[in-house]
C-alpha cells in the first residue's frame, strides 16, 4: 500500500461516510417498518428503490425539469405500489411462516426487475444534473451527495416526526411492538399494514430518485440497496427505528472507510462480512433491539 | 401399485441410458441440461425444502464447483471425473465455512446472509484474477466428451434424488423437518438443530459442486456472470417450489416441467421467462404451498413420502 | 445430588430491556412429587421455564439440575439431560403425522421406539390417529400428542405449561390421573396452571410468583389463606 493516509482524507472519508449514511438510513427505515409492522422481509425493497430512480430519470428525461422535484412524483406513485403490493399479495403471507414471506417478495422482486429490464432495457441511464463539488478547506464535497444528504435527512426526520406525533405513527408504532395489543386496542391492524408498506415503499422510491442523480440506473441496482438496507437495521436492532439512523451512518462510514484500503469491489463483500459479524456476535444489534 | 412404479422407474432409466445412441448433439445438450437442473433443484430441496432455511445463494456452490474443477482441468491436468467430484468437494469446504455462522441465524436472517453470499463469490473470483482468469474467465483445453458427460449428469441427478429418497423416509429427515416446523420445539425435544441444520447444508452443496463441475467441463469456458447468475438460483427455486419442495419427486417433476417449458418456449424472451418465473413463485406460495405434488397428495390422499 | 433436590433454582433473574421478567427467583424441587407454579398473568412463570430449560438465557443466578450446573446449556442439551417440556401455545410438528411427532425425539432403536410410541398413543387413545398429520388434529388431541411426546424421552423432570388450558373436563381428568402416575413412577413434575382446582388438587407444595418474585411457597391450603397471595391476585 504505501500510501501515507493524511488526516484530510480521513475528514473526507468520515464526511463521504455521513452523507452516503444518511441516504441508507432513510432507505433502510422504510425496510425496517416492514419488518417491525408484519414481521415480514421484503426483499422487494430495492427493487422499489429501482423504480423510484427510474421515475426520476423519466421525469428528467421527458420533462426536463429539475429532478429533485419528482420526488413529488417517485414517492406517491412508489406509496400507491406499495400499498397495491401489500393489499393483493404480502397480506396473505403476514401470519404465515417467514419462510413464505421471503419467498413472496422474492418472486415479487424478481417479476417487477424483469418488467423493468422489458420496459426500460437494462442500457445503463443516468441523469446529468449536478456535477461537481464545493471545496471546503481540503475536503470535497459532491454538489449531488450534499443535496441527497440534505433530502434524506428532511424526509427522515418527517419520518420521524411522523412516526412520534401522528395518531396513525403511534399506531404504527404500536402495531410494530405487539399486533394483537393493538388489535385489542381497536387498532386497525391490516390498515395499518397497508400504511406501513406504502410509506416504506416511499422512502425507498426517495432512496432511488436521489440516487438517481448520482449514479447509472439499471434494472437490478436495487438488489444491493435491500442487502444494505438489512445490514443497517441489523446493526440497528430489528424492531428499533432510531437504531437504523444509527446503522446507517455506521454503514457509511464502514463503506467509505474500507475503500481508503480496499478496491470499492472488495468493500461490497466489506458490507457482507459486517454483517454476518454483527448476526454472529450481537444479533440483537450494536443498540440493542428485539432479537427475532 | 409399488411395483408398476418401479417398473416404471427400471423402464425410464434403461431408456435414458440408451438415448445417447439415437439422440443428436442437440437432444443430448437438451437432456444434459436437464439431469443438471433435476441435481440442482433437488439439491436445494436437500436443506430449503426439508428445513426451511431458504438458500437464496446456493448457485454459489455451482459457481464454486466450476472453478474448483475448471481450475482442476486446465492448471493441473486432471481429467474431468475425479475434478468434478473434486469440485464438490470444494463446494462442501466452501457450505462448512459459510455453514458454520450462517445456521446460527434464525431463518431470515440466514436467507439474507445467503442472498449477499453470491456477490461476495463473484467479488472474490475477481479478485483472484491470477487462478481465475477473473472477469475474462476461464477456457478449458478442448474435449468433446458430451456423451459421457450425459451419463455424468444423469448419475449425479440420480444419487442426489436416492439421497432425496434415503433422508426423507428416515428419522434423519424427520429431524430435518422438525426444523422446519418448529425450530425451538425441536430443541426442547432434544434435538441439536445446529447440527442437523449443517449436516443438511452440506450434503445440500456436494451435488451442485459436482455438477458445475461438469458444467465447467461441457461448456468449456466459464465466467463470473455465467456460473455465479442468481437466475440460476432463482431457476433452482422454482423448479423445486413448483413441483413441491419437502417432497423426493417433486423437485425432478418441477426440474422436467419447468425446464422442458423453459426451452421451448421462454428461452426466447429472457425477460418474459424470469417474470414468470416471479410470477410462478408469487403464484405457488399463495396458491400451492407444497407445489404440485402437495395438491395431488392431498387429492388422491398419496404418501407424504414422494 | 445435593440436599436431595433434583432441581434447584438459585437467584435466577431474567430482564429484557427495561423489564425485569424474573427477579432472584429461588426454588428447589424433591425428586418424586408433584409442583405447582402459580402467578398473574406476567408474573415470569413461562419465562422461567424458558430459563431453567436454556430456551432463554438467564442473565444472573444459577440452575443446578441433580447438582450439576445446567444453566448455560443449550436446550437440545438440557432436554437430553432428561428435562422435558410442553408450550404454552401447542407446539407438535404440524406435518409430521401423530406417530412421527414421537419418534422423531428419541433416538431409540425404530422398532422399540415404535412400539413405545404406539402404547403411548393407545394409553391417550390416539391410536387410530396415529397417521394423521399431527395439524389436523383438534386442539385438545394436539395437547394430548404434545403431552405424550414429552413422555417418549422418559424425562425424570417434566415442566408442564399449562397442560388444562382450552382441554374439557373429561380429557382433563385423563390428563391428571396420567400425570398422578407418572408421579408414582418417581417423576418430579412442575406444572404452571391457572387452573386453581387443578393446582389445589394435583400439587403438594406451590410456588407463587408475582412480578417475577417468588412471594410465597407452600401447601395449596396454606397458599390460598396467604394474604400476599391474595393480594397479587385481586389487589390491584
Amino acid at each position: 500500500m504505501g500510501v501515507t493516509i493524511t488526516p484530510a482524507m480521513v475528514g473526507q472519508v468520515v464526511i463521504s461516510g455521513l452523507l452516503a449514511g444518511a441516504l441508507y438510513s432513510m432507505v433502510a427505515l422504510g425496510l425496517a417498518l416492514i419488518y417491525g409492522v408484519m414481521r415480514v422481509i421484503n426483499i422487494a425493497h430495492g427493487t422499489i428503490l429501482m423504480l423510484g430512480a427510474y421515475t426520476t430519470f423519466w421525469w428528467f428525461h421527458l420533462l426536463g425539469v429539475n429532478p429533485y422535484l419528482s420526488l413529488l412524483a417517485s414517492m406517491p406513485l412508489m406509496f400507491l405500489l406499495g400499498v397495491l403490493l401489500q393489499w393483493m399479495l404480502v397480506t396473505r403471507v403476514v401470519d404465515a411462516p417467514e419462510l413464505s414471506s421471503l419467498l413472496l417478495t422474492f418472486g415479487i422482486s424478481i417479476a417487477l426487475v424483469n418488467v423493468a429490464q422489458l420496459s426500460f432495457t437494462s442500457d445503463l441511464r443516468s441523469v446529468e444534473f449536478l456535477t461537481g463539488a464545493f471545496l471546503v478547506g481540503p475536503i470535497a464535497l459532491s454538489k449531488s451527495r450534499l443535496i441527497s444528504f440534505a433530502f434524506a435527512v428532511v424526509i427522515t426526520l418527517l419520518a420521524f416526526w411522523f412516526l412520534q406525533k401522528t395518531k396513525l405513527g403511534k399506531a404504527i408504532r404500536a402495531t410494530s411492538q405487539s399486533s394483537e395489543v393493538a388489535m385489542v386496542c381497536g387498532i386497525n391492524v391490516q390498515r395499518i399494514n397497508l400504511y406501513a408498506f406504502g410509506i416504506a415503499s416511499a422512502l425507498a422510491a426517495a432512496g432511488g430518485s436521489l440516487v438517481a442523480v448520482m449514479i447509472a440506473i439499471q434494472p437490478e441496482m436495487g438488489q444491493v440497496y435491500t442487502f444494505k438496507s438489512f445490514l443497517v437495521i441489523v446493526l440497528g436492532g430489528a424492531g428499533n427505528y432510531p437504531g437504523a439512523l444509527l446503522g446507517g451512518m455506521l454503514l457509511g462510514l464502514v463503506e467509505q472507510l474500507s475503500s481508503l484500503f480496499l478496491t470499492t469491489q472488495v468493500s461490497e463483500a466489506v458490507a457482507y462480512v459486517l454483517l454476518v459479524l454483527v448476526l454472529l456476535l450481537r444479533p440483537t444489534g450494536l443498540l440493542g433491539g428485539r432479537a427475532t | 401399485m409399488r411395483w408398476a412404479f418401479l417398473v416404471a422407474l427400471v423402464g425410464g432409466l434403461l431408456l435414458l441410458a440408451l438415448y445417447p445412441m439415437v439422440a443428436t448433439g442437440y437432444g443430448i445438450q437438451f437432456m444434459l441440461q436437464l439431469f443438471m437442473w433435476v441435481a440442482l433443484a433437488q439439491s436445494w430441496n436437500l436443506v430449503s425444502g426439508l428445513t426451511g432455511y431458504v438458500s437464496f445463494g446456493h448457485v454459489a456452490f455451482f459457481g464454486t464447483g466450476a472453478y474448483a474443477g475448471a481450475i482442476l482441468v486446465t492448471t493441473h491436468g486432471w481429467h474431468w471425473g475425479p475434478a468434478s467430484l473434486a469440485a464438490g468437494v470444494a463446494a462442501v469446504i466452501l457450505a462448512l465455512i459459510i455453514g458454520y455462522p450462517c445456521l446460527r441465524l434464525k431463518g431470515p436472517y440466514f436467507a439474507i446472509a445467503m442472498l449477499g453470499l453470491n456477490e461476495v463469490m463473484r467479488v472474490l473470483v475477481s479478485y483472484f484474477e491470477g487462478l481465475t482468469g477473473g472477469g475474462s474467465g476461464l477456457s478449458l483445453p478442448t474435449l468433446h466428451a458430451s456423451g459421457q458427460i450425459y451419463y455424468a449428469m444423469g448419475l449425479a441427478a440420480i444419487a442426489v434424488t436416492a439421497a432425496a429418497y434415503l433422508i426423507i423416509t428416515s428419522r434423519f429427515g424427520l429431524r430435518l423437518m422438525t426444523i422446519r416446523e418448529d425450530e425451538i420445539a425441536a430443541e426442547a425435544m432434544g434435538i441439536d438443530t445446529a447440527r442437523y441444520k449443517l449436516y443438511a447444508f452440506l450434503l445440500s452443496a456436494f451435488v451442485p459442486g459436482v455438477v458445475g463441475g461438469l458444467f465447467a467441463r461441457d461448456q468449456g469456458y466459464i465466467e463470473p456472470i455465467s456460473v455465479f447468475a442468481l437466475l440460476t438460483t432463482i431457476t433452482m427455486i422454482v423448479m423445486a417450489l413448483f413441483g413441491g419442495k419437502g417432497t423426493i419427486w417433486g423437485p425432478v417433476l418441477g426440474a422436467v416441467t419447468l425446464f422442458v417449458f423453459q426451452e421451448l418456449v421462454w428461452a426466447r424472451f429472457l425477460y418474459l421467462h424470469q417474470i414468470l418465473f416471479g410470477a410462478i413463485i408469487v403464484f405457488v406460495v399463495l396458491l400451492m404451498p407444497r407445489g404440485i405434488l402437495g395438491v395431488l397428495q392431498e387429492r388422491y390422499r398419496l404418501p407424504r413420502t414422494l | 445430588m445435593r440436599d436431595g433436590h433434583i432441581l434447584e433454582i438459585r437467584d435466577v433473574t431474567k430482564r429484557f430491556g427495561g423489564v425485569t421478567a424474573v427477579n432472584r427467583c429461588s426454588l428447589a424441587l424433591a425428586p418424586g412429587k408433584i409442583y405447582g407454579l402459580i402467578g398473574p398473568n406476567g408474573s415470569g412463570k413461562t419465562t422461567l421455564f424458558n430459563c431453567i430449560t436454556g430456551l432463554t438465557p438467564r442473565d444472573e443466578g444459577e440452575v443446578r439440575y441433580k447438582g450439576e450446573r445446567i444453566d448455560g446449556l443449550k436446550p437440545h442439551r438440557v432436554a437430553r439431560r432428561g428435562i422435558g417440556r410442553t408450550f404454552q401455545i401447542i407446539r407438535v410438528f404440524p406435518e409430521l403425522t401423530a406417530l412421527e411427532n414421537l419418534l422423531v425425539v428419541t433416538r431409540e432403536p425404530f422398532e422399540a421406539a415404535r412400539r413405545r410410541a404406539q402404547e403411548l398413543l393407545r394409553f391417550v387413545t390416539l391410536d387410530r390417529l396415529q397417521s394423521e398429520y399431527a395439524g389436523n388434529l383438534s386442539y385438545g388431541q394436539q395437547k394430548l400428542l404434545e403431552f405424550i411426546r414429552v413422555l417418549m424421552t422418559d424425562p425424570e423432570l417434566i415442566l408442564l405449561d399449562e397442560p388444562a388450558a382450552g382441554v374439557n373436563r373429561t380429557l382433563l381428568n385423563e390428563l391428571l390421573v396420567a400425570i398422578t402416575r407418572l408421579r408414582d413412577q418417581g417423576k418430579t413434575i412442575l406444572i404452571v396452571e391457572h387452573d386453581m382446582k387443578v393446582v389445589m388438587g394435583l400439587c403438594e407444595t406451590v410456588f407463587v410468583l408475582d412480578y417475577g418474585e417468588k412471594i410465597a411457597e407452600g401447601p395449596p391450603g396454606v397458599i390460598q389463606a396467604d394474604e400476599r397471595v391474595i393480594e397479587a391476585y385481586f389487589g390491584r
